[in-house]
């Protein structure tokens, strides 16, 4: 088993950082799934949370009015309230993009773990606990691996 | 260019100026399109603590999703704030030419669907005839309730919810997409 995996050349593992594993010719499936995997599901989440960023970000963008509820503290009809979701939709776009993009990548993944733990906590204190909430606990527990990950395929780093 | 460790060359930098950009035209297309909400909104009277034309009012902070409770019982017209009335019935625009068509779910008269249900979801919601026109009441749960609103020459109670997956157990999250809309018996919009 331990003779069939290796790295390749020019891989991270060259420069002192971990990278996928590439399966050696004698590899199993199983090795070779499990080196498929970790090498592009890590693209397929970030595309994945990017997309969701990206469909709040422009509804938000399009529609605030629709969104204004969810601001705390401000009436749902005040300016101030508008201004916020124009501003949270605009971030969540940006960050979907270089997500979507492979453009600073973790830097991006950080922020939209913080956007998401921001949700996470005003949903909390105004609601309790709910299956909305926990479902955006999930999302932001994407978003804190794609922190973790470095290397990734399809990226954009010129 | 490194950023946080990480390489970001000319073209991530240029793709992220013109998402800046498009970001900002579309953030101007929506400040300017604020006001034409998709629906008259439940969330608005909160704010304005009266009634705006045609809708009637939900007095509640909508800033925080409505606390869970059980739907409270059709109450005493007696027992309410005097009712305001819509005056003389005007007939506005048929509700399926509005663009919220798709997202009215009927609460009165009959039983509402499954879909209805939900998009009452936080809200309270109670109709009672009065002589050719409806007094509705429509509030939030865990709200002190609205003010009975009589539309004249109403036959139909329509509840708007834009987005159902904004409410959880009987909370309503986000009050912004919820409205109620009545209509008289040809499908227009009783103002």
């Amino acid at each position: 088993m331990s003779g069939t995996g290796g790295r390749a050349s020019g891989s991270p593992a060259a420069t002192g950082q971990p990278g996928p594993l590439v399966p050696g010719p004698g590899a199993t499936p199983q090795q070779r799934a499990a080196a498929l995997a970790s090498e592009w599901a890590p693209v397929a989440g970030r595309i994945l949370l990017a997309l969701v960023l990206a469909w709040f970000g422009y509804h938000e963008l399009v529609r605030p009015a629709l969104w204004t509820g969810y601001v705390p503290v401000v009436a749902p009809t005040s300016t101030a309230a508008v201004v916020a979701v124009l501003a949270h939709g605009w971030v969540l776009l940006m960050l979907a993009v270089a997500l979507a993009a492979g453009i600073a990548t973790r830097i991006a993944a950080l922020l939209a773990a913080a956007v998401l733990l921001e949700i996470i906590i005003s949903l909390t204190v105004t609601a309790g606990l709910s299956d909305l909430t926990m479902r955006d606990v999930g999302v932001f527990g994407l978003a804190v691996c794609l922190t973790g990950i470095s290397h990734q395929r399809f990226a954009l780093r010129r | 260019m490194r950023l946080g460790g990480e390489q970001v060359g000319r073209w991530g930098i240029a793709l992220l100026a013109v998402t800046g950009i498009v970001g900002l035209l579309l953030a101007w297309h929506g400040w300017t399109g604020r006001a034409a909400t998709v629906a008259p909104s439940l969330a608005g009277k909160a704010a304005s603590g009266g009634h705006a034309s045609g809708t009637p009012g939900a007095a509640a902070p909508a800033s925080s999703p409505s606390a869970p409770s059980s739907p409270s019982a059709p109450s005493s017209p007696a027992a309410s704030p005097a009712p305001t009335a819509s005056g003389h019935p005007t007939a506005g625009p048929l509700l399926s030419s509005e663009p919220y068509a798709s997202a009215s779910f009927q609460v009165w008269p009959g039983s509402p669907s499954a879909a209805a249900k939900q998009a009452l979801t936080g809200l309270t919601v109670t109709v009672h005839k009065r002589g050719t026109g409806l007094l509705v009441t429509a509030g939030v749960i865990g709200q002190a309730a609205g003010s009975p609103h009589l539309y004249a020459g109403g036959a139909r109670v329509y509840v708007i919810e834009a987005s159902l997956g904004d409410d959880s157990g009987n909370a309503d999250y986000n009050l912004g997409d919820d409205g109620l809309v009545v209509t008289d018996t040809h499908g227009r919009i009783v103002q």
